[in-house]
């Protein structure tokens, strides 16, 4: 038995941690100046396998803190306490197009993350770690109740808080892929908000009836978050990325029902036909399809659907008439979405009206379409089902992992405190100056 | 105001039912003031406050942080923990503390100014924890489901009020769960070779380090340092050696022998993933007596003890080498007993009325031995035996392998950190009720837990993984 090997110590703090929080990988009890490479591995619930790893030194103590370390080379390299979560990619082999998604969001995600001898870049399986640990993520805080909603023929999913409340709440909506995604919310039930995730484009009346839903399935869903007694009914907001913003901006501006005390736009587009249902949304992308493009990869851009920014006030919402705080998160290498164009002109829109206090604008370089909660790996492009003709294609997401890393991690720290500014401080309606974030 | 006028009812009941004295009604009263002024805030703005913890799923031996915010600036609030024990025994703690100027409180940081703890307490809200009044008496906090975690139940109250006492208004709460294993670690039944035991495998090829881990003569099977240890790296194994089922003879003789123990020590020795040259030797309370004799038997050689208020000899016969079993002798003539029907087990560990012949020879110790002495301990006469051991090696010539740990106010019990002491305990209910003192006073046991946690992991890192 190696001497050596007995004395290496591996710990991670947290062991147990939720998705968002972050954590400190030391290594201890190595030879001083020795090179190691500390390697995660990730088993998803398709089978799929995910891998990241970084080629570190030890110091001087024998010690590797990646949370201070400068890792000098793997799947990403510099001082990056996180970068064996986001750097994470499809072990040699995988079939292409492959995205992390978790389904189950009450089991954890669980890591492996080992230590190997020497600077190591390849056929880790076949390799004796000198150490290894398992470290789990949690979507769900303990105490977080999962309650599936499934009336009024709703398709959703509410996340409580665990405690007496009232909690303020949120509408989660996601995009274009449609299906009932849970992990964001579970999170931001985590964080104290009574969330709910609503199912719009594929729902089961939708499945059962083929007719898509219309605004009435919004403000439902509304009314089930504000009469439910442990949810604020004066306190809600929404939330949506991609697709999932054309349906908030438009609640948020036009809906009678909805009385929203703030909202959050990711990667999204006022860009619509004002007063359409959700079908003559989808239509009007439709017929813009001819300004896909494909790229020589075969992936492809769907940015230029709704490009240029139309002029006539009858394709945008009037974001003019917000009345409730704003938060826009802009990834500039989108190749999905506009977002950035979008951005800027609903920032002129709100100038004009007089109502751009309300708005924040988080625009990231070099981030793609899809910032979502961080320390998930960044994809640049995906499997992607369209609704319509159900066919799989290869969409281009953009952005660059670093830069797009660290646009998730910042986005949500920030986007954590303008909803807990909005929901749980302040008892004035007016939005309180966001110019710190 | 609807929340007032249901104090105001409540308290009128507990005056005409209870009979308080004047002085609690007059606390009561003035609670109920400002616990009125609040209510008003609180129903014109209707803001709720938030409380987190982080992290929410710790290990048992590690701190978190509690914090309170959204709250009134300067405002007087109650932070209250509850849980149930596996037996379905309800324990609580709380705390009074005042928000600051931003209406934020933090337990890492602030000030507890009365309740189950004062002072800056990161942890005491755990370690605070008492079986909730009306419940069973003489209770021990103590898990026996190593893979489950304890759930711990943390509210936001408002007002410095007394949860168990007065009805309370719960303004947020936050779940967090204390685990005794980390992910990966692996628990293993033994019951091979005679013995009785509990394996727990680090996560990770190993080789590892091991630790034989041995508690005192209530016997059983206890499980939560070992799983501690192996979530901190090392192979651990706990062992029955008295009351327990599968162990042969009577539940309250020690029917196993020299060899038994040896065999325990081999079976960490042999296993694959164990450096046989870097095992450590644990025990509390009669496991010191046990870890002491082994360490002296031929072929044992740990590499480190670790001994925490226990004696160097024992009263009670140990089974022979060939099996054959000892009476118990009388060691009943050692008891005391005090007022309220308790006993203390103290006399039967002073040095003078330890059977000569059962005292280990100290000076054939080769290894580093820690030995920690709670000064309140009322069970063991650790402080007298600590000296007998520091004697015998200075007279050895073998000062430098003692490292000996003092704590004022710690009793008997010291355990892994942030779990509450109990000063006294049930200890038989047959053939008569008797409660056992163990010593220790709330604030100080703590604090040695804590401090004596960090330098036994210390301790066990030098000795055993360089």
């Amino acid at each position: 038995m190696d001497r050596n090997q007995c004395c290496v110590k591996l710990s991670i703090r947290p062991s147990r941690g939720l998705m968002d929080e972050k954590f400190v990988v030391l290594v201890q009890n190595i030879l001083p100046g020795s090179q190691l490479t500390v390697h995660a591995l990730h088993q998803c619930e398709d089978g799929h396998s995910w891998q990241a790893y970084a080629h570190y030194t030890a110091d001087a103590t024998g010690t590797v803190n990646v949370s201070k370390d400068c890792s000098l080379g793997g799947t990403y390299s510099g001082v990056e306490p996180m970068g064996l979560l986001w750097s994470l990619g499809p072990v040699p082999g995988s079939k292409p197009g492959l995205r992390m998604r978790k389904k189950n969001v009450q089991t954890p995600m669980e890591v492996t993350i080992s230590v190997y001898q020497d600077h190591q870049a390849e056929n880790f399986v076949d390799l004796v770690p000198l150490a290894g640990v398992v470290v789990e993520r949690w979507y769900m805080a303990p105490g977080v109740r999962r309650i599936p909603i499934t009336e009024e023929n709703l398709t959703a999913t509410l996340f409580l808080p665990p405690g007496p409340g009232p909690f303020p709440g949120l509408l989660d909506l996601w995009g274009g892929g449609g299906q009932l995604v849970e992990y964001r919310t579970a999170l931001l039930a985590s964080h104290g908000i009574a969330s709910l995730a609503l199912d719009y484009l594929t729902p089961k009346i939708t499945l059962e009836t083929g007719k898509m839903v219309d605004n009435q399935y919004f403000e439902t869903a509304y009314r089930v978050l504000q009469q439910h007694p442990q949810v604020l009914g004066s306190r809600i907001a929404m939330l949506g990325l991609s697709f999932g913003t054309c349906v908030t901006l438009k609640m948020a501006v036009y809906s009678k029902v909805m009385k929203l005390r703030c909202t959050v736009c990711i990667s999204g587009s006022h860009v619509q036909p004002v007063d359409g249902t959700l079908e003559q949304i989808l239509t009007f992308f439709k017929d813009n399809g001819a300004k896909t493009r494909i790229n020589e990869k075969n992936e492809v851009i769907w940015r230029e659907l709704l490009l240029p920014i139309p002029t006539d006030p009858s394709l945008k919402v009037d974001v003019g008439q917000l009345q409730c705080p704003l938060l826009l998160v802009v990834g500039e290498d989108d190749q999905n979405w506009p977002a950035p164009e979008s951005a800027t002109d609903i920032k002129e829109m709100m100038e004009r009206a007089g109502n751009n206090h309300l708005l924040t604008v988080l625009s990231y370089p070099d981030a793609g379409h899809l910032i979502e909660p961080p320390y998930t790996p960044h994809v640049r492009a995906s499997s992607f089902k369209t609704l319509d003709t159900r066919q799989k294609i290869m969409a281009l997401w953009g952005g660059h992992m670093v830069a797009h890393s660290r646009a998730q991690e910042d986005a949500w720290r920030k986007m954590l405190v303008f909803l807990r500014e909005n929901l749980y401080g302040g008892s004035n309606h007016y939005a309180t100056s966001f110019s710190h974030l | 105001m609807f929340r007032a006028r249901v104090c105001v009812t409540t308290i009128r009941q507990l005056v005409q039912t209870e009979g308080i004295r004047c002085l609690r009604v007059h606390r009561k009263l003035s609670g109920l003031q400002r616990a009125v002024g609040a209510a008003r805030w609180k129903s014109s703005a209707q803001q709720a406050p938030l409380l987190t913890a982080a992290p929410v799923r710790a290990l048992a031996d590690e701190q978190i942080s509690v914090k309170g915010s959204f709250l009134p600036p300067r405002a007087p609030v109650t932070v209250c923990a509850r849980m149930h024990s596996e037996d379905g025994d309800l324990w609580e703690s709380f705390a009074h503390y005042n928000t600051n100027q931003s209406g934020s409180v933090n337990l890492t940081s602030d000030h507890s100014v009365g309740g189950s703890y004062s002072g800056c307490e990161p942890m005491g809200l755990f370690w605070g924890l008492q079986p909730a009044s009306g419940g069973r008496e003489g209770l021990r906090l103590r898990k026996r489901n190593m893979e489950t975690p304890y759930t711990v139940h943390i509210s936001l109250l408002q007002g410095h009020v007394s949860p168990s006492e007065e009805p309370i208004t719960e303004l947020a709460a936050v779940t967090t769960e204390r685990w005794y294993m980390a992910p990966g670690v692996k628990r293993i039944e033994i019951r091979q070779n005679g013995l009785v035991g509990t394996l727990f495998l680090p996560p990770g090829p190993g080789p590892f380090p091991g630790m034989l881990d041995l508690w005192g003569i209530s016997g059983g099977l206890v499980e939560y340092r070992s799983a501690l240890f192996a979530s901190r790296g090392y192979v651990s194994l706990s062992l029955a050696y008295i009351g327990h089922k599968d162990l042969p003879g009577l539940k309250n003789r020690i029917n196993v022998g020299d060899s038994y123990f040896m065999s325990a020590l081999h079976l960490l020795k042999d296993h694959r993933q164990v450096d046989a040259d870097r095992i450590g030797i644990m025990g509390l309370s009669f496991g010191v007596y046990l870890s002491l004799r082994i360490a002296t038997l031929t072929g044992a050689n740990p590499s480190c003890l670790i001994c925490i208020n226990g004696p160097i000899g024992s009263t009670i016969k140990i089974s022979d080498a060939d099996g054959k079993i000892q009476d118990i002798t009388g060691d009943e003539k050692y008891w005391t007993y005090g007022d309220e029907g308790y006993v203390s087990f103290q006399k039967l560990s002073l040095p003078a009325n330890l059977p000569p012949e059962s005292k280990v020879k100290i000076e054939n110790i080769t290894c580093p031995l820690m030995y920690i002495v709670g000064e309140d301990d009322l069970s063991a006469s650790s402080k007298e035996n600590a000296d007998m051991i520091e004697d015998s090696l200075r007279s050895a010539g073998k000062s430098q392998l003692l490292t000996r740990l003092s704590y004022p106010g710690a009793g008997h019990l010291i355990e892994p950190p942030y779990s509450p002491n109990s000063r006294a305990s049930l200890w038989s209910v047959k053939p008569k009720k008797l409660i056992t003192l163990w010593g220790g006073h709330p604030a100080p046991h703590a604090a040695a837990q804590e401090d004596a946690w960090k330098k036994i992991l210390n301790f066990m890192e030098s000795n055993l993984r360089w």
